[in-house]
């Protein structure tokens, strides 16, 4: 089963993140808790966790990219 | 675009956990200040499933240059919120809550009474769990304080925010001796209730002022001192001056322990309700 994965709204005024890193590359296998990516925001640079166990198929996004809130980022195949 | 941010303002999210404490907050209507200050900890905290409730509404009546949360019209006090949030406190099986509020300068007591409500309600559901308030200084009126008092929290935490100097562009509707007299009249009426304060920096102040707000918090017996960086909401609040070191906060914590505080937390990410239960456990 793939499940996406979006770009978190991490604050209520939060419009779009940047793609500050991008750890894990298509293909990879994931882990849950794994950091996927970090995104800057006003405040902070968040590191998004993985949800679940899988491996990564496709990214959208490169590092450096404004991305909007609820944009889907990247592609993740459970097992 | 590149980064803007010093490597040492990174936090971690995971959307499941902060999904499922913000869905609970919800159903019970109630806020908390992660949420409405747009807290950098909130991942953290509400994966170790603790947050800092906001009671009294989530508009505030005055208009900090700091503060995310939305100031306007307060809204009317819910007389179900001091159950709600014992029964969350409940439900997260806390052992240190931090209760906090808008600052509701419409009401003839501050709110007073709503904190001693709430205070009673959660001590009747959860008689193990440590009770801290950070309050707004009621305007410094004494039947306001002794309402909080009288309800025998265990720590009552009343922020001065930034040094004196900064008081007229930081917090414009806010007077930084009454503060202090806050702090002073807690520890004069209550010895054994634990009295906190905290501080922003990175907002232009100089060391010397900030080792004075140390002086003159603990001319007034204050036992905690947390010190933390400033982080701009937004554009239309005030702005940030500069991102403050790691190493720069160990230096304030270490005079700020040599001066006399009981306990000191100081970091980038530290704010006045981070880890509020570490320090409150040696006051026990």
């Amino acid at each position: 089963m793939k499940k996406i994965i979006t770009m978190p709204k991490l604050s209520a005024n939060m419009e779009s993140g940047l793609l500050v890193a991008l750890c894990k590359q298509a293909g990879d296998e994931i882990k849950k808790g794994d950091v996927l990516f970090e995104v800057e925001t006003e405040k902070v640079v968040s590191e998004i966790e993985s949800d679940e166990n899988g491996r990564l198929v496709t990214l959208y996004y490169k590092e450096g990219d404004n991305v909007k809130v609820d944009e889907i980022i990247a592609e993740i195949e459970i097992v | 675009m590149g980064r803007k941010l010093p490597e040492w303002l990174k936090v971690n999210y995971n959307k499941e956990a902060v999904d499922e404490v913000s869905h609970m907050m919800a159903d019970l209507k109630l806020n908390t200040v992660c949420k409405e200050a747009n807290c950098p900890n909130l991942g953290e905290c509400y994966k170790k499933k603790t947050a800092t409730f906001m009671i009294l509404g989530s508009v505030c009546t005055r208009n900090c240059r700091f503060c995310n949360v939305s100031n306007g019209h307060a809204t009317k006090v819910d007389p179900e919120e001091p159950m709600n949030l014992a029964q969350a406190v409940k439900k997260l099986n806390l052992t240190h809550v931090v209760i906090t509020s808008v600052t509701r300068d419409d009401l003839p007591d501050g709110g007073a009474a709503h904190f001693a409500k709430t205070i009673e309600a959660v001590r009747n559901i959860n008689p193990e769990t440590t009770i801290e308030v950070l309050i707004p200084d009621l305007r410094g009126v004494h039947e306001n304080l002794d309402i909080v008092i009288n309800a025998n929290p265990n720590v009552i935490n009343h922020n001065v925010e930034t040094v004196k100097y900064l008081y007229a562009d930081v917090r414009p509707q806010a007077d930084y001796e009454r503060s202090l007299k806050v702090l002073q009249y807690i520890k004069e009426k209550a010895p054994h209730i634990t009295s906190k304060t905290g501080i922003m920096v990175g907002l232009g102040e100089t060391d010397e002022q900030v080792y004075e707000v140390m002086d003159d918090c603990l001319k007034v017996n204050c036992d905690i001192f947390t010190i933390g960086q400033y982080l701009r909401p937004s554009e239309q609040h005030i702005e940030l001056k500069e991102y403050v070191t790691p190493e720069k906060f160990e230096e304030y914590k270490k005079v700020a322990l040599e001066k006399g505080f009981k306990y000191v937390a100081s970091g980038p990410l530290v704010r006045s309700s981070y880890k509020a239960g570490e320090a409150t456990s040696i006051f026990k």
